[in-house]
This record gives structure tokens, sequence and C-alpha cells, in this order.
């Protein structure tokens, strides 16, 4: 009975106010709470399905007799329902969770429409979990993160047109009149992912594109899904956090607009790099692959701006929960943008290509990158939307750490394991069994790492119900708790 | 930047002219390939009624995940590993309603493999465990090949025993008076795999060095 007071009162706060303090964000906290909660819930839900599949995947390749003989255990079945989950169920819920609350946050007026928020991302979670059921019960499609059966994809497509729908909504809503970084990329990606989605899936499964001109289409998408869709909400994140933790503008803040445009030209166009040397106009690759390089120049500009600010105050960047898992964020960015403008050289794709490197670079870029900045956001949002303060039981640290060193040994596992194994399968003639027996320390390192990284999962799961169920505190029941944040977004553009 | 429809519209463009740059153009450019007639016989040729049914199985368990189908010539070893004789070209897929390109090797391009292991006994063997197979020939040390053992029925022998009952020895025998039958989907996989062979020429793709079974 006491737990459910707790949660109910962790939800509907009645906070004891002496003079208005924060109220306008208080109230627009208030506006979004539930959806933002539930779509947090769905993320870490998710992250730790996604692992379990990860490592029932994972181990299979260094010990076959795992799952062997299972039909719903087999490999082709498990590697992609762990990508998926990976991707639908952990990224775009923990990204939407962030960005719904920021896009909230700077729209500066109470949500009035979270209702349609709310159903939209439960028909998201449902269209994705009838998806990944269909994976297993073998109704897979062979393009990457596009598995899921073509019948669940109407579904998914509606939930985010209507999240879509309702954040431009949000946007055209605003207060303020100018317009911050932040808004520019949590739009773009809502409309990079609804362009994405229904061309891959007009031209894949409707129009019928020809044989090998389908894997164009595949690799156009699983990219753009990482670099259009994901990654804007990263930045938009580290445009909002920066500023109101360290209560400093973004360094270099000029150069964003132009950076935000380059960014959007070349990762629109960097995911057909993918297909070098395969059977396409071979000039299609080679535009991919300028590209792809040509992301270091929008990546350095972001990279300067966001490293440069947080070295500026490093102190506070590492007393703070949110902005240490933030800055590791940064790290995972800086190495994942340099295997993105490297390797896709053709140096580089001549040794790495059909190796796991390439399931590497994109798990970095999801779960060191964008994970991480997700998870520094919602440590930043949670005490926010419950006025509680994050637990101080460990279990930040143990996720904290956990999540380095799992992200660390996945990278690799995937990424070295890759560029060893290319050299023997892409540059001898070693035989495939050699190749395979060499690469088991990597695929073992892979499991470990996703071991980690469930156990880090398990601590975040832990750390939100407590911080939902937990008694709150005489410090806990004033709206003093939350200090206010200087709003710095609306007088840099 | 503070208007939305500036932002809106502005990315609308970028977004949209790469995509139809770099995917639509390539499409409708070289995507309405047709079969060439090689010695009166259309090539790429359809798949016989248990190869496409094959093709089903082969996607309903991700065999995608593990393997290409595809041969490079200009880079990697394709061709000194007998994975094919020339580049894969685009005409190759075209009969393909679901191509398997593929992306990541675990195991070996299959292309060809119909041409590298023509012996149908093999490849229910090998399905129905990779391990009793490779363990003992040349080059084996490891395989991590999953068992498709599901796709096999186990049953008691009642009269005669089934002429495609596989061989199974050593540790791998089943108890006496049992046998162990592919079943129609495991069948029709290796009909599949047997029809992987690309052993046509194409005028954008000549085929400079026949493929050796032997090997």
């Amino acid at each position: 009975m006491r737990l459910i007071l707790n949660i109910f009162s962790s939800i509907f706060p009645n906070l004891e106010e002496k003079n208005g303090n924060r109220e306008t964000e208080r109230v627009i906290d208030a506006s979004i709470r539930l959806p933002v909660l539930g779509m947090i819930k769905a993320s870490i839900a998710w992250l730790a399905f996604a692992l379990i599949l990860g490592i029932c995947s994972s181990m299979q390749l260094h010990d076959p007799t795992f799952g062997a003989g299972s039909s719903i255990l087999t490999y082709g079945k498990v590697n992609p329902a762990f990508w998926n989950a990976l991707v639908y169920g952990w990224a775009f819920n923990a990204a939407w969770a962030v960005g719904a609350w920021i896009l909230v946050r700077l729209s500066g007026v109470a949500l009035t429409n979270g209702f349609a928020l709310i159903v939209s991302s439960t028909a998201w979670n449902i269209g994705l979990t009838i998806g990944i059921f269909g994976i297993f019960i073998g109704h897979q499609n062979p393009y990457k993160f596009l598995e899921m059966p073509s019948y669940v994809m109407p579904f998914i497509l509606v939930s985010f047109v209507a999240t879509g729908v309702w954040g431009l909504m949000t946007f055209k809503a605003r207060l303020h009149r100018s317009s911050y970084a932040s808004q520019w990329y949590l739009i773009v990606a809502l409309f990079a992912f609804a362009w994405l989605f229904m061309g891959a899936q007009a031209m894949l499964f409707y129009t019928g594109v020809q044989g090998s001109f389908q894997y164009l289409v595949g690799s156009w998408y699983a990219d753009g899904l990482i670099n259009l869709a994901i990654a804007p909400v990263a930045f938009a994140t580290l445009y909002y956090l920066i500023p109101k933790t360290l209560g400093t503008h973004v360094l270099g803040y000029r150069y964003s607009g132009s950076a935000f445009w380059f960014w959007i030209l070349f990762a629109s166009a960097s995911g057909v790099s993918l297909m070098v040397n395969g059977p396409i106009p071979a000039w299609v690759a080679s535009a991919g692959v300028i590209a792809s390089f040509g992301l270091m120049a929008p990546g350095l500009t972001l990279g300067m701006q966001f490293f440069s600010s947080c070295f500026s105050q490093f102190e506070r960047v590492w007393e703070t929960v949110s902005m240490r898992f933030v800055f590791m964020g940064l790290i995972g960015f800086a190495y994942y943008l340099w295997h993105v403008c490297f390797g896709s050289l053709r140096i580089s794709a001549d040794t790495v290509q059909f190796t796991t490197y390439e399931s590497g670079v994109q798990f970095v870029g999801l779960v060191g990158f964008a994970g991480m900045i997700f998870t520094g956001a919602t440590y930043f949002i949670l005490p926010r939307l419950l006025n509680k303060n994050i637990p101080q039981n460990g279990m930040v640290e143990l996720q904290y750490w956990l999540q380095i060193l799992g992200t660390i040994t996945v990278a690799v596992g995937m990424i070295y394991g890759g560029e060893s194994t290319g050299e023997l399968m892409n540059q001898s003639t070693a035989s495939v069994a050699t190749i395979q027996k060499g690469a088991t320390p990597y695929h073992v390192a892979v499991t470990f790492g996703f071991v980690m990284l469930l156990i880090a999962a398990v601590a975040y799961a832990i750390n939100f119900a407590w911080l939902l169920a937990s008694d709150r505190s005489e410090e806990e029941e004033s709206a003093e708790l939350i200090g206010q944040s200087p709003d710095l977004e609306y007088k840099t553009s | 930047m503070n208007r939305g429809p500036f932002i809106f519209i502005g990315a609308f463009i970028l977004i949209a002219s790469t995509w139809a740059l770099l995917v639509q153009l390539p499409v409708m450019q070289g995507g309405n390939l047709e079969a060439y007639e090689v010695d009166g016989v259309l090539q790429p040729d359809a798949l016989p009624g248990l190869a496409q049914k094959g093709r089903e199985v082969y996607q309903e368990l991700g065999c995608v995940q593990c393997h290409t189908q595809q041969v490079r010539l200009t880079s990697g070893s394709d061709l000194a590993r007998n994975w094919g004789s020339r580049q894969s070209v685009a005409r190759d897929y075209i009969g393909e309603e679901v191509a398997f390109l593929g992306s990541v090797r675990i195991g070996p391009d299959l292309s060809n493999v119909g041409y590298r292991r023509p012996d149908p006994d093999w490849h229910l063997r090998h399905f129905y465990n990779p391990r009793m197979v490779l363990e003992g020939t040349r080059n084996y040390s490891f395989s991590n090949m999953p068992s498709f053992s599901f796709l096999y029925d186990k049953r008691e022998i009642v009269g005669e025993p089934s002429d495609k009952a596989l061989k199974l020895e050593g540790e791998y025998a089943v108890e006496e008076g049992y046998e162990v039958v592919p079943s129609l989907k495991a069948e029709a996989l290796v009909a599949y795999m047997l029809s992987l062979k690309v052993d046509y020429d194409l005028p954008e793709a000549p085929d400079p060095v026949k493929i050796d079974p032997a090997r």
C-alpha cells in the first residue's frame, strides 16, 4: 500500500512552496511527466531485453552448442531481434523521452496534448513487440534494421508520424519566436525518420526494387537511422544540457548553423558507402564514401563546441551525475566519428568489409555515443519530473562504470575483432574455420561486454524504480529541491 | 535561424535531394535490367520449385545474418577462395524478389556453394550438425554454425528404414530402432543451396576463370 502511495506521490507530487521557485518549469514538467516516465520505463525494459538477446546471439558465435537445435534461439533470429530491440526499443524510446521533454521545455508552455504522446508511444511499443515476435516466428526481412515483418511497419509509422505531428505542434506553440539548436535537431530527427522509413518501406515492400538495389535502399536506411534520426536527438540533448548544467553558453555556438546543415547533408548521403565493391554502380558508393568522410567537418565543429564547453568547467562536469554520462557520450561520439569517417575509405573497407566491424561502429554510435547521452539526460530529467534526488545507493556509480566498460569491451570485440578477422578473410586465403577460431576471443569479449551492460541496465532499472517508489524525504517535499537553471538558449541566436 | 519553416524546408530539400540522387536515380537507371539470353536460355534462370521453397526457409532462418551472396573482384580474396569466378553484378539478382546479398561473413559466401558442394547428402548432414561433417576434414579447426536439427524428424523405425534417413555414427548416432529424417524444409533448403551457382557469363561480367569444384 505504502509503495503504491509513494509511486502516486512521485507521479503527482504535492510540494511545499515558499517563493514560487521554478513555477513555469514545474508546470511544464507536470504536463509531460506521464509520457516521459512511460518512455523511460519502456527504454530501460527494452535495453535489458535487448542485452539478454545480445548475450544469446553472441554466445552462439563462440559456443555453437548454446541453443543448438532450437528454432527460436537460432542465431539468424536472435541476432536481428537483438538489434531491433536495441534500436527501436532502447534507442528510440530513450531518445524521444529526452527529446520530447526538451522540446516542451524549450517551447516554454505546458503540454496540452500529452495524451497523444502516450497513445503514440504505446502503439510504438506494441508494434515493436509484434515485430520482434514476427522475427522469432520466421517472418523476417534480410535488410539491417528492417528485419521486422512488413505487417508491423504501418503500425510503427503511424505512431511515429503522430509523434512527429505532436512535435511540430509543440514547436509551433513555442513562447519564444527565436529557435535554438536543440529544436532544429529535434525537428529534423522527426522528419528524417518519417522520410527514411516511408522511403525504405515503399521501395522495398511496395514498389519492389530490383535485386541488388534493395541493399542500396537498406544501406541508406540503416545508416540514416543512426545519423539522421538518433544522433540529432543526442546533439539536441548536448546543446540543451551543457548550458543548463554549466551555466554558460555552448562555446562557439555561432557555428552551430553551419554544422547543422552540413551534418544533415552528409549524413543523408553517407549510408550508401556500405555498398562499396558491391553490385551497384560504383559512383554511388564513391559518393557515399565522400559523404562519410565529409561528416568530419560538422562532426569536428560539434565536437569542439561540446568538448571545449565541458573542459571549460570540467570539475563541474565530473561532479554532476548527468554530465558525467554526457561527457562519456561525447568521447563515444569522437570514437564513432573517427570510424565513420575513416572506416568508410576504400583502403579500410578492403580489410573490414563483411566483418563485425560495421556492427561494432553502429553499436558505439547507438550505445557509446547516443545511449550514454540519453542516460545522462534521464538522470537530469528524473529529479525534475519527480522532485527527488538521485539515490545515493552506489547503483549510479555501478551503472556508470559498467556501461563504460561494457561498451568498450563490445567495441573491442566487434571493431578490433572485425579488423583482425578482416585481415585474414579479405587479405589472405586462410580457411574459414581458422578465421572463426581466431575470432573466438573477440566473440567472448562481446559476450562479456553484453553481460556488463546487462548488469548496468539492471542497476539503471533499480534506480528508476527507487526514484519512483522511495519515500519522499523532507527536502524532497519542498519545491526548492531543484535550483533554477539559466535560460541561456533564448539569448544565443 | 529563427523560422521553423526555413529549418523544415531546408532539411527536406537536403534529405530528399540526396535520396533522389543516390538512391532513386541509380534504381531508375540500373534497376530495370532484364535477363540475358545465352545459348537460347535466359540467364539468370528461374529457380525450380523446391529451391524456391528453400529460399523462403533461408529467409525465415536468417541465414543472411552470417552469409553473403556477392563476389568481389577488385577487393578481398573471394576469387582466391574459390567463392566465385567473376564480380557479382546487378543482373545476377534480377529474379530475386528478396535478395540475400548480406553484409556479414561469419561463414563463407554462398554465391556458388552449389558448385563447391554439389552433394545433397553433404548438405543434409551439415545442416543437421555442421561439426559432424567438418570434423576431421582438411583445414578444420572450428565451426560456429548452428545446428538446424529442428528441421529434421527423429522417429521410430516402423518396418523398413527410410531411404532419406541420415547416416549417423559414433557420438551422433541415435538410439537403436530410431532414425533421423529431413523435413520438407530441410530438403528445400538443400535444393536452394544446390541451385546457388553463377554458371553463366554476362557481357558486363565475363567469366575469366571457371570454378574448380575439386577445390
